[in-house]
């Protein structure tokens, strides 16, 4: 309990903070596209190599399985680009971006709340939310679940590209959307756009916090990326039981 | 663009240079590891993480059954659902988040600290009064943290498996018995071996990559920020980019 508190409190809080702080002093369009930049397309290389990797090892496994029980891989084809949708991808593209987001997030702020500038900024009558969370955040917000369509599409590519040209068999069902409704797209942008949310706000929480010198620094990182992707993980465990409990 | 291509190759030989200098001079240390320091290292980065490693256990092996439990139904597979599951858990899904998870918490905290020595001029220091900064430093942490993700990734099985269970007890209604049967009848140790198998290398390749992201750290407190996010995002792209090289190889092997 306590662990969840330290995970979400903190976040919490700052989430509150940045929304009156949106509505105080607006959003700073150019900072915002600073870090749209900064956030989305400078992690879609990571995000895309990853996702493309993950969706060649997923079919090598189903290939070795289905092999052995059913001998036709392309029975799983839908189900699987169903799964990769609404779960996996967004699972994954949370936890890579947690890393990469996270780290260079906290890093930044914490080095300049480390050297008091945090500090000078309140002193130039400057909200410091306003300045450096809120771009960060509505950056986040947008770019998370772009990423994740980037993602998905990357996974069921490689999927079938693997399918086609290392097992020779038909890859087609590895992109076929048959069993793909509203409520799959839903669930994934659901996830997308909350886990987009948080890991701004749980950096940026402890990169404020951040105090003394440079170990600060690297310690702020450190538990800044893993409150990032431990409550990517929790988000989406709780938006796929919710998403199973009421039904579709 | 030739010259980004340049830059690109150059940072690459590189890093492959580096990493190879690294784990060249664990392994001619070997023999004579610093003992106080690998068990310290082991116990800031195995037992430190056990909470952690725990709660992601328990999000894992939950969120697999709840994610694939539906295809279970509709597949009129249930029985085998504690197969499935089990399956894709030690195979695929335990090492994968696992790895993630550990390169955030392990990964960084190694750059970290390695960052800050070096940064400070403490390496240089350890080489001034001529101790060997590899035999006494970082030999014994990538030996530690390789070990220490191993056993974690095996008490992470278990207790990713029992909530797999419970899992499916709420969410499909399968009985306890029903799942341990399906589990232990069609899964065999190979299973095992192989993701304990993946989990080594991924640990091996986090605490190389985030050693040598700590040793050429330059410049300040920014300079520790920086290793430490490198250190992260170098670990995740590692552990992918490993895991497609050895699953086909691993699958081969175990079957």
């Amino acid at each position: 309990m306590s662990a969840l508190l330290r995970i979400f409190g903190a976040p919490a809080i700052l989430f509150a903070r940045t929304l009156s702080a949106i509505r105080q002093r607006g959003v700073d369009r150019r900072a915002t596209m600073v870090q749209l930049v900064e956030i989305g397309s400078k992690s879609s290389l990571l995000i895309v190599s990853g996702l493309a990797f993950f969706g060649a090892v997923m079919v090598t496994i189903a290939w070795a399985q289905t092999r052995k029980y059913t001998g036709n891989i392309t029975v799983v084809g839908p189900a699987y680009f169903e799964l990769m949708l609404r779960e996996f991808a967004p699972l994954l593209v949370a936890l890579l971006a947690a890393s990469r987001v996270g780290a260079s997030t906290s890093a930044e702020i914490a080095a300049m709340s480390v050297n008091e500038q945090i500090e000078a900024l309140e002193l130039c009558a400057a909200d410091p939310i306003a300045e450096l969370v809120t771009p960060r955040f509505v950056a986040s917000l947008i770019a998370l679940p772009a990423l994740m369509v980037i993602g998905t599409i990357a996974a069921a590519v490689s999927a079938r590209v693997v399918v086609t040209t290392a097992f020779g068999a038909d890859g087609s069902a590895f992109t076929d959307a048959r069993f793909v409704d509203a409520t799959d797209v839903l669930c994934a942008f659901v996830k997308g756009a909350l886990c987009g949310a948080f890991i701004p706000l749980a950096a940026a929480a402890r990169g404020l916090k951040a105090k003394g010198g440079a170990p600060a620094v690297g310690e702020a990182v450190t538990a800044a990326v893993v409150d990032a992707s431990m409550g990517c993980l929790l988000i989406d465990f709780v938006v796929a039981a919710a998403f199973l409990l009421i039904g579709v | 663009m030739i010259r980004a291509l340049g830059a690109f190759g150059l940072g690459v030989a590189r890093l492959t240079g580096a990493l190879a200098l690294v784990l060249a001079r664990t392994t001619l240390n070997l023999p004579r590891l610093d003992r106080r320091e690998l068990f310290r290292s082991i116990v800031l980065f195995g037992y430190r993480s056990l909470p952690l490693a725990l709660m992601a256990a328990t999000l894992i092996g939950s969120t697999v059954v709840l994610q694939a439990g539906v295809y279970a139904v509709k597949f009129g597979a249930r029985l085998y659902t504690g197969w499935a599951a089990g399956y894709a858990l030690t195979r695929e899904f335990g090492p994968l988040l696992l790895g993630l998870v550990m390169a955030a918490r392990i990964g960084a905290r190694n750059a970290a600290e390695l960052a800050l020595l070096n940064v400070n001029g403490q390496i240089e220091g350890l080489r001034g009064i001529s101790l060997d900064p590899f035999r006494i430093l970082v030999a014994p942490r990538v030996v530690g943290s390789a070990i220490a993700i191993t056993c974690l990734g095996s008490v992470t099985f278990l207790v990713a498996v029992c909530f797999e269970a419970v899992s499916s007890y709420f969410s499909l209604g399968l009985p306890l018995r029903v799942f341990f049967d399906s589990y232990q009848d069609m899964l065999r140790v190979g299973d095992l071996v192989g993701g304990l198998t993946k989990t080594l290398a991924f640990g091996l390749a986090i605490a190389l990559v985030s050693t040598v992201a700590g040793l050429r750290a330059k410049g300040g407190a920014v300079g520790v920020g920086q290793a430490a996010a490198s250190a992260v995002v170098l670990s995740c792209a590692a552990i992918f980019s490993l895991d497609l090289l050895l699953t086909p190889f691993l699958t081969r092997l175990f079957g």
